[in-house]
Protein backbone atom coordinates (compact mmCIF):
# COMPACT_ATOMS: atom_id res chain seq x y z
CA UNK A 1 0.00 0.00 0.00
CA UNK A 2 1.30 3.33 -0.92
CA UNK A 3 2.37 5.76 2.30
CA UNK A 4 0.77 9.19 3.27
CA UNK A 5 3.26 11.06 1.29
CA UNK A 6 3.06 9.35 -1.59
CA UNK A 7 -0.90 9.78 -1.34
CA UNK A 8 -0.96 13.20 -0.47
CA UNK A 9 1.50 14.15 -3.20
CA UNK A 10 -0.86 13.13 -5.47
CA UNK A 11 -3.98 14.78 -4.06
CA UNK A 12 -4.42 17.28 -6.50
CA UNK A 13 -3.79 15.21 -9.63
CA UNK A 14 -6.40 12.96 -7.91
CA UNK A 15 -9.38 15.85 -7.62
CA UNK A 16 -8.41 17.30 -11.13
CA UNK A 17 -9.28 13.75 -12.20
CA UNK A 18 -5.48 13.56 -13.48
CA UNK A 19 -4.68 10.35 -12.03
CA UNK A 20 -5.03 6.80 -13.98
CA UNK A 21 -8.04 4.85 -12.45
CA UNK A 22 -5.12 2.29 -11.06
CA UNK A 23 -3.30 4.87 -9.40
CA UNK A 24 -7.09 6.48 -8.27
CA UNK A 25 -7.65 3.13 -6.79
CA UNK A 26 -4.44 3.23 -4.90
CA UNK A 27 -5.32 6.05 -3.06
CA UNK A 28 -8.74 5.23 -2.34
CA UNK A 29 -7.26 2.30 -0.84
CA UNK A 30 -5.18 4.21 1.34
CA UNK A 31 -8.02 6.71 2.09
CA UNK A 32 -9.88 3.54 3.41
CA UNK A 33 -7.34 2.46 5.99
CA UNK A 34 -6.23 6.34 7.21
CA UNK A 35 -8.60 8.82 8.81
CA UNK A 36 -6.25 11.12 8.84
CA UNK A 37 -5.74 10.87 5.00
CA UNK A 38 -9.08 11.59 4.66
CA UNK A 39 -9.27 13.93 7.44
CA UNK A 40 -6.42 16.35 5.34
CA UNK A 41 -8.28 15.09 1.87
CA UNK A 42 -11.56 16.55 2.73
CA UNK A 43 -10.04 19.88 4.20
CA UNK A 44 -7.89 19.94 1.52
CA UNK A 45 -10.30 19.65 -1.07
CA UNK A 46 -12.81 22.36 0.86
CA UNK A 47 -9.72 24.62 1.31
CA UNK A 48 -9.26 24.79 -2.50
CA UNK A 49 -13.03 25.15 -3.39
CA UNK A 50 -13.50 27.76 -0.52
CA UNK A 51 -10.00 29.44 -2.11
CA UNK A 52 -11.74 28.99 -6.02
CA UNK A 53 -15.06 30.29 -5.18
CA UNK A 54 -13.78 33.29 -2.89
CA UNK A 55 -11.18 34.59 -6.27
CA UNK A 56 -13.57 33.70 -8.66
CA UNK A 57 -16.09 35.58 -7.24
CA UNK A 58 -13.98 39.29 -7.93
CA UNK A 59 -15.89 41.54 -9.46
CA UNK A 60 -15.22 44.97 -11.52
CA UNK A 61 -17.20 48.12 -9.82
CA UNK A 62 -19.71 49.67 -12.37
CA UNK A 63 -17.87 53.12 -11.80
CA UNK A 64 -14.56 51.40 -12.47
CA UNK A 65 -16.52 49.72 -16.02
CA UNK A 66 -18.07 53.30 -16.98
CA UNK A 67 -14.67 54.72 -16.49
CA UNK A 68 -12.67 51.76 -18.72
CA UNK A 69 -15.51 52.23 -21.82
CA UNK A 70 -14.48 56.02 -21.18
CA UNK A 71 -10.86 55.60 -21.54
CA UNK A 72 -11.54 53.44 -24.27
CA UNK A 73 -13.53 55.44 -26.36
CA UNK A 74 -11.01 58.72 -25.77
CA UNK A 75 -8.48 56.29 -26.99
CA UNK A 76 -10.81 55.28 -30.08
CA UNK A 77 -11.09 59.16 -30.79
CA UNK A 78 -7.90 60.34 -30.24
CA UNK A 79 -7.01 57.51 -33.72
CA UNK A 80 -10.06 58.43 -35.98
CA UNK B 1 -15.21 33.90 -13.54
CA UNK B 2 -14.20 30.95 -15.37
CA UNK B 3 -12.63 31.40 -18.63
CA UNK B 4 -11.81 28.00 -20.67
CA UNK B 5 -11.12 29.44 -23.97
CA UNK B 6 -12.48 27.02 -27.24
CA UNK B 7 -10.74 26.65 -30.84
CA UNK B 8 -14.07 29.06 -31.79
CA UNK B 9 -13.69 31.81 -29.36
CA UNK B 10 -9.43 31.56 -30.06
CA UNK B 11 -10.43 32.19 -33.75
CA UNK B 12 -13.13 34.86 -33.60
CA UNK B 13 -10.94 36.52 -31.32
CA UNK B 14 -7.89 36.83 -33.19
CA UNK B 15 -10.61 37.95 -36.00
CA UNK B 16 -10.92 40.82 -34.14
CA UNK B 17 -7.52 41.38 -33.25
CA UNK B 18 -6.61 41.42 -37.50
CA UNK B 19 -9.60 43.54 -37.77
CA UNK B 20 -8.45 45.39 -35.05
CA UNK B 21 -4.77 45.79 -36.71
CA UNK B 22 -6.41 46.75 -40.19
CA UNK B 23 -7.47 50.11 -38.64
CA UNK B 24 -11.19 48.94 -37.44
CA UNK B 25 -11.65 50.67 -34.50
CA UNK B 26 -14.57 48.96 -33.25
CA UNK B 27 -12.71 45.99 -32.96
CA UNK B 28 -10.62 47.38 -30.19
CA UNK B 29 -14.09 48.10 -28.38
CA UNK B 30 -14.78 44.61 -28.42
CA UNK B 31 -11.50 43.47 -27.34
CA UNK B 32 -11.52 46.06 -24.27
CA UNK B 33 -14.99 44.94 -23.69
CA UNK B 34 -14.25 41.20 -23.67
CA UNK B 35 -10.82 41.15 -21.52
CA UNK B 36 -11.47 44.31 -18.81
CA UNK B 37 -13.21 42.30 -16.65
CA UNK B 38 -10.72 39.38 -16.71
CA UNK B 39 -7.97 42.27 -16.16
CA UNK B 40 -9.40 43.20 -13.31
CA UNK B 41 -10.07 40.25 -11.44
CA UNK B 42 -6.89 39.14 -12.26
CA UNK B 43 -5.19 42.23 -11.02
CA UNK B 44 -7.03 42.58 -7.78
CA UNK B 45 -6.67 38.72 -7.11
CA UNK B 46 -2.74 39.47 -7.62
CA UNK B 47 -2.61 42.96 -5.76
CA UNK B 48 -5.62 43.03 -3.22
CA UNK B 49 -6.22 46.90 -4.18
CA UNK B 50 -9.05 47.84 -6.46
CA UNK B 51 -7.09 51.19 -7.42
CA UNK B 52 -4.32 49.60 -8.63
CA UNK B 53 -6.85 46.59 -10.07
CA UNK B 54 -8.29 49.82 -12.10
CA UNK B 55 -4.81 51.44 -13.00
CA UNK B 56 -3.33 47.91 -14.54
CA UNK B 57 -6.65 47.36 -15.97
CA UNK B 58 -6.56 50.95 -17.76
CA UNK B 59 -2.64 50.45 -18.76
CA UNK B 60 -3.12 47.15 -20.07
CA UNK B 61 -6.19 48.35 -22.40
CA UNK B 62 -4.17 51.11 -23.67
CA UNK B 63 -1.17 48.75 -24.61
CA UNK B 64 -3.46 46.40 -26.20
CA UNK B 65 -4.27 49.56 -28.17
CA UNK B 66 -0.96 50.42 -29.05
CA UNK B 67 0.46 47.35 -29.41
CA UNK B 68 -1.78 45.18 -31.45
CA UNK B 69 -0.37 45.57 -34.42
CA UNK B 70 2.89 43.71 -32.84
CA UNK B 71 0.81 40.97 -32.17
CA UNK B 72 2.19 37.85 -34.27
CA UNK B 73 0.25 35.32 -33.45
CA UNK B 74 2.83 32.48 -32.17
CA UNK B 75 0.77 32.22 -29.68
CA UNK B 76 -2.81 33.03 -28.41
CA UNK B 77 -4.44 36.31 -28.17
CA UNK B 78 -5.35 35.77 -24.64
CA UNK B 79 -2.10 34.12 -23.67
CA UNK B 80 0.03 37.25 -24.66
CA UNK B 81 -3.08 39.49 -23.22
CA UNK B 82 -2.57 37.53 -19.74
CA UNK B 83 1.07 37.86 -19.70
CA UNK B 84 0.92 41.56 -20.33
CA UNK B 85 -1.55 41.81 -17.37
CA UNK B 86 0.33 39.99 -15.24
CA UNK B 87 3.88 42.38 -16.35
CA UNK B 88 1.83 45.02 -15.68
CA UNK B 89 0.52 44.02 -12.36
CA UNK B 90 4.21 43.36 -11.37
CA UNK B 91 5.10 46.63 -12.02
CA UNK B 92 2.44 47.68 -10.10
CA UNK B 93 3.70 45.72 -7.30
CA UNK B 94 7.30 47.01 -7.29
CA UNK B 95 6.29 50.50 -6.42
CA UNK B 96 4.51 48.74 -2.97
CA UNK B 97 6.22 48.29 -0.08
CA UNK B 98 5.98 43.77 0.07
CA UNK B 99 5.17 42.00 2.88
CA UNK B 100 7.56 39.18 3.80
CA UNK B 101 6.24 35.91 2.12
CA UNK B 102 5.77 32.85 4.94
CA UNK B 103 8.18 30.00 3.94
CA UNK B 104 6.17 27.90 1.98
CA UNK B 105 8.25 24.29 3.44
CA UNK B 106 6.98 25.30 7.12
CA UNK B 107 3.67 24.43 5.56
CA UNK B 108 3.74 21.30 3.51
CA UNK B 109 2.49 18.46 5.04
CA UNK B 110 5.50 17.02 7.56
CA UNK B 111 5.72 13.25 7.60
CA UNK B 112 7.60 10.31 9.52
CA UNK B 113 10.64 8.64 8.05
CA UNK B 114 8.25 5.64 6.48
CA UNK B 115 6.20 8.58 4.92
CA UNK B 116 3.18 8.39 7.48
CA UNK B 117 1.56 11.91 8.31
CA UNK B 118 2.58 13.24 12.00
CA UNK B 119 0.41 16.43 11.84
CA UNK B 120 -2.66 15.90 14.03
CA UNK B 121 -5.34 16.89 11.77
CA UNK B 122 -8.72 17.53 12.37
CA UNK B 123 -11.66 17.50 10.00
CA UNK B 124 -13.30 20.83 9.55
CA UNK B 125 -14.69 20.34 6.17
CA UNK B 126 -18.34 19.97 6.86
CA UNK B 127 -20.70 22.79 6.82
CA UNK B 128 -18.75 25.64 5.88
CA UNK B 129 -21.27 26.63 2.57
CA UNK B 130 -22.12 29.37 4.68
CA UNK B 131 -18.68 30.56 5.41
CA UNK B 132 -18.61 31.83 1.73
CA UNK B 133 -20.66 34.60 2.52
CA UNK B 134 -18.83 35.74 5.55
CA UNK B 135 -16.62 39.18 4.35
CA UNK B 136 -14.42 38.01 6.96
CA UNK B 137 -13.59 34.71 5.50
CA UNK B 138 -13.01 36.52 1.56
CA UNK B 139 -10.33 38.69 3.76
CA UNK B 140 -9.20 35.55 5.62
CA UNK B 141 -8.40 33.89 1.88
CA UNK B 142 -7.01 37.14 0.59
CA UNK B 143 -4.47 37.53 3.40
CA UNK B 144 -3.35 33.74 2.66
CA UNK B 145 -3.50 34.17 -0.59
CA UNK B 146 -1.14 36.85 -0.54
CA UNK B 147 1.71 35.19 1.56
CA UNK B 148 2.51 32.68 -0.68
CA UNK B 149 5.48 32.72 -2.60
CA UNK B 150 5.21 34.51 -5.89
CA UNK B 151 5.73 31.77 -8.18
CA UNK B 152 3.02 29.57 -6.35
CA UNK B 153 0.84 32.54 -6.56
CA UNK B 154 0.33 33.62 -10.14
CA UNK B 155 -0.06 29.78 -11.20
CA UNK B 156 -2.80 29.30 -8.48
CA UNK B 157 -4.99 33.13 -9.01
CA UNK B 158 -4.33 31.84 -12.60
CA UNK B 159 -5.55 28.45 -12.44
CA UNK B 160 -7.88 28.24 -9.49
CA UNK B 161 -9.07 32.18 -9.66
CA UNK B 162 -9.61 32.40 -13.45
CA UNK B 163 -10.04 29.19 -13.87
CA UNK B 164 -7.63 28.33 -16.41
CA UNK B 165 -6.38 25.15 -17.39
CA UNK B 166 -2.67 23.58 -16.70
CA UNK B 167 -1.99 23.54 -20.99
CA UNK B 168 -3.53 27.80 -20.22
CA UNK B 169 -1.30 28.19 -17.49
CA UNK B 170 2.19 26.91 -18.61
CA UNK B 171 1.59 28.94 -22.12
CA UNK B 172 0.73 31.95 -20.47
CA UNK B 173 4.21 31.52 -17.98
CA UNK B 174 5.82 29.49 -20.11
CA UNK B 175 6.52 27.00 -17.74
CA UNK B 176 6.21 23.01 -18.10
CA UNK B 177 2.53 21.06 -17.06
CA UNK B 178 4.48 19.36 -14.36
CA UNK B 179 5.83 22.73 -12.71
CA UNK B 180 2.36 23.96 -13.09
CA UNK B 181 1.13 21.45 -11.55
CA UNK B 182 3.51 21.13 -8.58
CA UNK B 183 3.37 24.81 -8.26
CA UNK B 184 -0.51 24.50 -7.89
CA UNK B 185 -0.20 21.51 -5.77
CA UNK B 186 2.08 23.69 -3.23
CA UNK B 187 0.16 27.13 -3.32
CA UNK B 188 -2.99 24.41 -2.29
CA UNK B 189 -1.20 22.37 0.38
CA UNK B 190 -0.07 25.87 1.79
CA UNK B 191 -3.47 27.59 1.93
CA UNK B 192 -5.13 24.72 3.68
CA UNK B 193 -2.93 25.24 6.13
CA UNK B 194 -2.54 28.56 6.33
CA UNK B 195 -6.39 28.65 6.45
CA UNK B 196 -7.19 25.61 8.88
CA UNK B 197 -6.91 27.68 12.63
CA UNK B 198 -9.81 30.13 11.32
CA UNK B 199 -11.59 27.23 9.40
CA UNK B 200 -11.46 24.77 12.57
CA UNK B 201 -12.45 27.53 14.81
CA UNK B 202 -15.55 28.15 12.99
CA UNK B 203 -15.99 24.76 12.68
CA UNK B 204 -16.04 24.49 16.75
CA UNK B 205 -18.26 27.81 16.91
CA UNK B 206 -20.69 25.97 15.06
CA UNK B 207 -20.48 22.43 17.07
CA UNK B 208 -20.88 24.64 20.39
CA UNK B 209 -24.63 26.41 19.30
Amino acid sequence: MICCKECLDLLSDYLDGDLDAQTSSSLEEHFQDCPPCIAFLNTFKTSTELCRESLSKVEIPEMVQIKLKEFVTQNMRKKE
Amino acid sequence: MSFTQNKETREAEEALVREFQGGNLKAYDKIAEIYQKRIYALSFNLTHNPMDAQDVTQEVLLTLFKKANTFKGKSAFSSWVYRIALNTTYMKLRSRKKEPNVSLEDLLPSYNTSGYQQDKIQDWSENTESLLFANETREVIQKAVDQLPEKEKVVFVLRDGEGLSTEKVSDILDLTIPAVKSRLHRARLFLRKKLSPYFEEYHSQRGKK
